[in-house]
């Protein structure tokens, strides 16, 4: 059975939360379990995601196929096999 | 048409007729009432650096003089006082226009796809909200200062709130 592989992408700006890259692979089926198998490969990147309640940090908007996942299910939102996922700074969306 | 002025934060991509007075809150000619902006409005987000954007400018300009992209704004330079090391293009659009406009920013060259609806926007940026309260504090603005700014937005943002039915009327920027 192939893999489920998401698509994680970030400005030059949050190039830093992917040791350096603009883009990631992960698995998972929900939003949630993206950042876990993402914090596996990039120790400390959950830790900047999310806020200490487990909640996406405020600091950040994160989208689904562009729309964001707060109007979705939040981290629960579900994610398939080939599914991109944007991250850009909270402010930006001002 | 690229509006390019240096006392201005932004630079914005209009139709030339905007210019004279027609408005780019248009859906399919019609113009959008505050309800409908609120409803439907919104802008693709895209960072990078002011060079790149500015490429990008000249390459989105003949899709809204052609009235295919209502309008677009970007940062001069990144905006600092808000936490952001890159600059940021506004591509506007009817979210009901949002996936063609989405494949030509995608055919060039923008990968990360963020849309953040008018509403969500003017939320933020209400008395309280957190990208008004962001800009008061990185302005160190006095009191007096603080309050008058958060009327100001309370009256601009919170009449299109509570007047559905009028027609939008953009404001400078």
């Amino acid at each position: 059975m192939r893999d489920v592989s998401i698509t994680i992408l970030v400005p030059n700006s949050l190039k830093d939360l992917l040791r350096g890259n603009n883009q990631a692979t992960c698995a998972g089926k929900t939003i949630k379990e993206c950042i876990s198998d993402l914090d596996s490969k990039f120790p400390g990147f959950s830790n900047n995601i999310l806020n200490e309640k487990g909640e996406v940090n405020k600091s950040f908007m994160i989208f689904l196929d562009g729309q964001n996942i707060l109007a979705l299910n939040a981290l629960d939102t579900s994610v398939k096999d080939g599914d991109e996922v944007s991250i850009i700074p909270f402010a930006a969306g001002g | 048409m690229i509006i390019d002025r240096p006392d201005s934060h932004f630079i914005f991509v209009f139709h030339p007729l905007v210019m004279i007075g027609r408005k780019y809150t248009l859906y399919e000619g019609k113009e959008l009432t505050n309800g409908e902006i609120l409803q439907y409005w919104g802008k693709w987000i895209v960072l990078g650096d002011k060079t790149w954007l500015d490429e990008l400018a000249k390459k989105l300009d003949p899709y809204v003089e052609d009235e295919i992209i209502p309008c677009i704004k970007y940062d001069r330079k990144p905006p600092e006082n808000l936490g952001l090391k890159e600059a940021v293009m506004m591509v506007y659009c009817d979210k009901r226009k949002g996936d063609e406009i989405w494949e030509i920013l995608h055919q060039h060259g923008v990968n990360i796809k963020a849309w953040v609806s008018e509403r969500e926007t003017m939320e933020m940026w209400l008395p309280g909200g957190p990208l008004l309260e962001q800009w008061i504090t990185s302005m160190n603005l006095s009191e007096e200062e603080a309050r008058i700014n958060r009327e100001d937005a309370k009256a601009r943002l919170g009449y299109i709130f509570e007047h559905p039915d009028e027609i939008f009327l953009p404001w400078e920027q």
